[in-house]
């Protein structure tokens, strides 16, 4: 066999870069390349990206007031001055649409945030200390869990609502500060502390389950027998094994959250008039839906991609962070 | 098994009783005197009278403390009376209405169970006999499209499609009964909510089943793929299926209460809305009642039903 005929083939093996040990890929690495490799899943984080820097830099882009009303120009298709039209008030449907994006993703990101406190605290410690208290604690969530999500936040939303404006009143008595007037504020912090009520659950049980299961591994024992506490063994080694599901659990439950805020403003249960949410902009809109339909489709449009682009997303990432999956 | 069933009975009945004291304390410390709220919003009364609204407190037992108000009412419902709405239907006895409103609910429901149930099997079947090719990868990611869309989203969308576009349909408007036109669009949304849980069980089932021995053995046979899928798969595939029961009916109480408000359809889910929205306490109270039964009364059949239909569960 001649040398030029074997050069190559030597060669090749040591350009490729998978197996040489200088390129070895992180568990993150890999995550990310076979999520790149999911384009819907790529659209889908495409979307919520720009939706989240739309919730933060949207009321500074907008046109107009969100709250500007203008008879006058009621009911008008999408033109130049008004890029999506204006509602039966003749407010700018865009500028409202934009701060609707902030209202969805404020709620989201919020209750995101308590629920996974929520659920981390509960689900670490009913993993690690077990007995009576983890019984009682996980049938209060099965039992959370069981029961519909809609119809408990829309019983907390709608009882927790005159408790809050007392509270805020006599904060207002007290501190003459002008924010606790501020009804905006209310709807979110009712709305927010809602769903952050019932979605903590799916959190704990996902978290007291990593507790368990990284807890019988044999590298805990050995980080055990070395005199390693149970908060290092917990911050070292269950909290960096958990973090694939819960990013996946985070991130279908902000677009739960997003749903669910939509749907109780829709009921007239959430986010009240003339506060902007896309759940309220469509119950405006469907009053006029034989004439101008514009008005609901814009907000249900939005609605859907927003969602359909987080189902994607956590679906992308669910493949993508478990490495069990495509091995 | 009769024991282990016995101690879930305990455990749902625990629960049902911690909900609906949940709910009467939240009622009573959050929500607001009712009475109250009659003469504040101004609808049924002009000024606010001390002395009626005395005497209204006292006709519906709204004047006692909470402890008594709940053990009263808790009472009152072990004997089949669920109280009078104050402000929704005046006076008139809940039982009446849940008896008028939920029957209407079921009806839809039930239709769009069998029609989701029907069609998330057939296509969850499809799907996984073409496993990893594009009609599969089409199912579910069509599955996983619509399971995103909100029902809220869904139905003007479609009402808009179907109504003011194509003109195939009136509005729909009311209930006219399950074999009316009208309810055409409404079971359909109920359904499409449920679909995507029924296709997901239905497919990974069927991967696992496809794998098995004796589906094997029955091909070697000769047996002609279809009645293999009937006999040999069906059973063992529809068996998980049956245990998304609570989770459908999660589904159909969201989608009802959409529904129904969207279509000014007098079921269930309207008076749950209506309810709330007027702080009717022994309303909210009958919903709470209602909900956590048929959530508990689905999850307890799925404990009965499923050792019954898998025989490996029954040895245990």
């Amino acid at each position: 066999m001649s040398a030029a005929a074997t050069q190559p083939r030597r060669s090749r093996v040591i350009d490729d870069k998978s197996l040489s040990l200088e390129h070895h890929r992180s568990l993150w690495q890999d995550a990310a390349r076979r999520f790149r490799r999911n384009w819907l899943a790529v659209g889908g984080l495409f979307v919520v990206v720009v939706f989240l820097i739309l919730a933060v830099i949207g009321p500074h882009i907008a046109p107009y007031d969100f709250l500007e009303q203008n008879i006058v120009n009621a009911f008008q298709g999408p033109s130049a001055a008004h890029f999506l039209g204006t509602d039966d008030l003749g407010r700018d449907v865009f500028s409202r649409m934009l701060h609707g994006a902030r209202t969805a993703a404020l709620v989201a990101f919020l209750s995101t945030t308590i629920s996974l406190a929520i659920g981390i605290l509960v689900g670490a410690w009913s993993g690690i200390h077990g007995g009576r208290m983890d019984e009682l604690l996980m049938w209060i969530s099965d039992l959370i869990q069981a029961m519909p999500g809609l119809l408990l936040v829309i019983l907390i939303n709608t009882t927790l609502r005159r408790p809050i404006i007392n509270w805020f009143d006599t904060l207002y008595e007290q501190t003459k500060n002008p924010f606790y007037l501020n009804t905006l504020w209310l709807d979110y912090v009712l709305v927010f502390s809602a769903l952050a009520l019932i979605a903590w659950p799916g959190l704990a049980r996902l978290v007291r389950g990593q507790v368990l299961s990284i807890n019988e591994e044999d590298y805990v024992l050995a980080a055990r027998a070395l005199g390693g506490s149970q908060w290092h063994i917990m911050l070292r080694h269950v909290i960096p094994n958990a973090l694939g599901p819960l990013v996946v659990a985070v991130t279908a439950s902000m677009g739960g959250a997003v749903t669910m805020e939509a749907g109780l403003s829709f009921l007239g249960i959430g986010v009240q008039p003339p506060n902007a949410s896309w759940g309220s902009i469509l119950e405006e809109g469907r009053r006029y839906w034989q004439i101008f339909p514009h008005l609901i489709l814009i907000p249900a449009v939005t609605i859907g991609v927003i969602q359909v682009a987080f189902v994607f997303l956590g679906d992308g990432l669910n493949d993508a962070l478990d490495p069990r999956r495509n091995s | 098994m009769a024991s282990f069933l016995f101690i879930r009975l305990m455990r749902w009945s625990v629960g049902l009783l911690l909900i609906l004291f949940v709910t009467y304390a939240m009622m009573f410390y959050g929500a607001g005197d009712p009475i109250r709220m009659m003469f504040i919003q101004g609808e049924d009364f002009d000024s606010e009278d001390e002395v009626v609204m005395l005497a209204l407190r006292k006709k519906y037992g709204l004047d006692e403390p909470f402890l008594v108000q709940f053990s009263n009412y808790l009472n009152n419902l072990a004997q089949g009376d669920w109280g009078r709405s104050i402000r929704l239907q005046v006076d008139r006895p809940v039982l009446e209405i849940v008896q008028f409103r939920l029957p209407i609910s079921m009806q839809l429901g039930f239709a769009a169970t069998v029609i989701g149930a029907a069609t998330g099997i057939a296509l969850g079947i499809i799907a996984s006999l073409y496993h990893n090719r594009w009609l599969d990868r089409l199912i579910v990611s069509t599955v996983l499209f619509i399971n995103g869309i909100p029902t809220f989203v869904i139905l003007p969308v479609l009402m808009l499609l179907l109504v003011l576009q194509l003109k195939v349909i009136d509005v729909p408007y009311g209930w006219n009964g399950l074999l009316h036109i009208d309810a055409v669009l409404p079971v359909t949304v109920i359904s499409i909510g449920i679909l995507p849980i029924v296709v997901r069980q239905t497919r990974s089932a069927m991967l696992e089943v496809k794998s098995q021995l004796y589906v094997r053995t029955a091909r070697a046979k000769g047996m002609s793929e279809s009645r293999i899928i009937l006999r040999h798969m069906l059973r063992p595939v529809l068996t998980p299926v049956v245990t998304t029961l609570g989770l459908i009916m999660i589904g159909l109480i969201n989608g009802s209460l959409f529904v129904e408000y969207i279509l000014n359809i007098p079921g269930f889910g309207l008076l749950t809305i209506e309810g709330i929205k007027k702080v009717d306490y022994p309303i909210i109270m009958s919903v709470a009642v209602v909900g956590t039964l048929i959530i508990f009364v689905s999850n307890f059949l799925v404990d009965i039903v499923y050792p019954i239909l898998d025989p490996r569960v029954r040895a245990q």
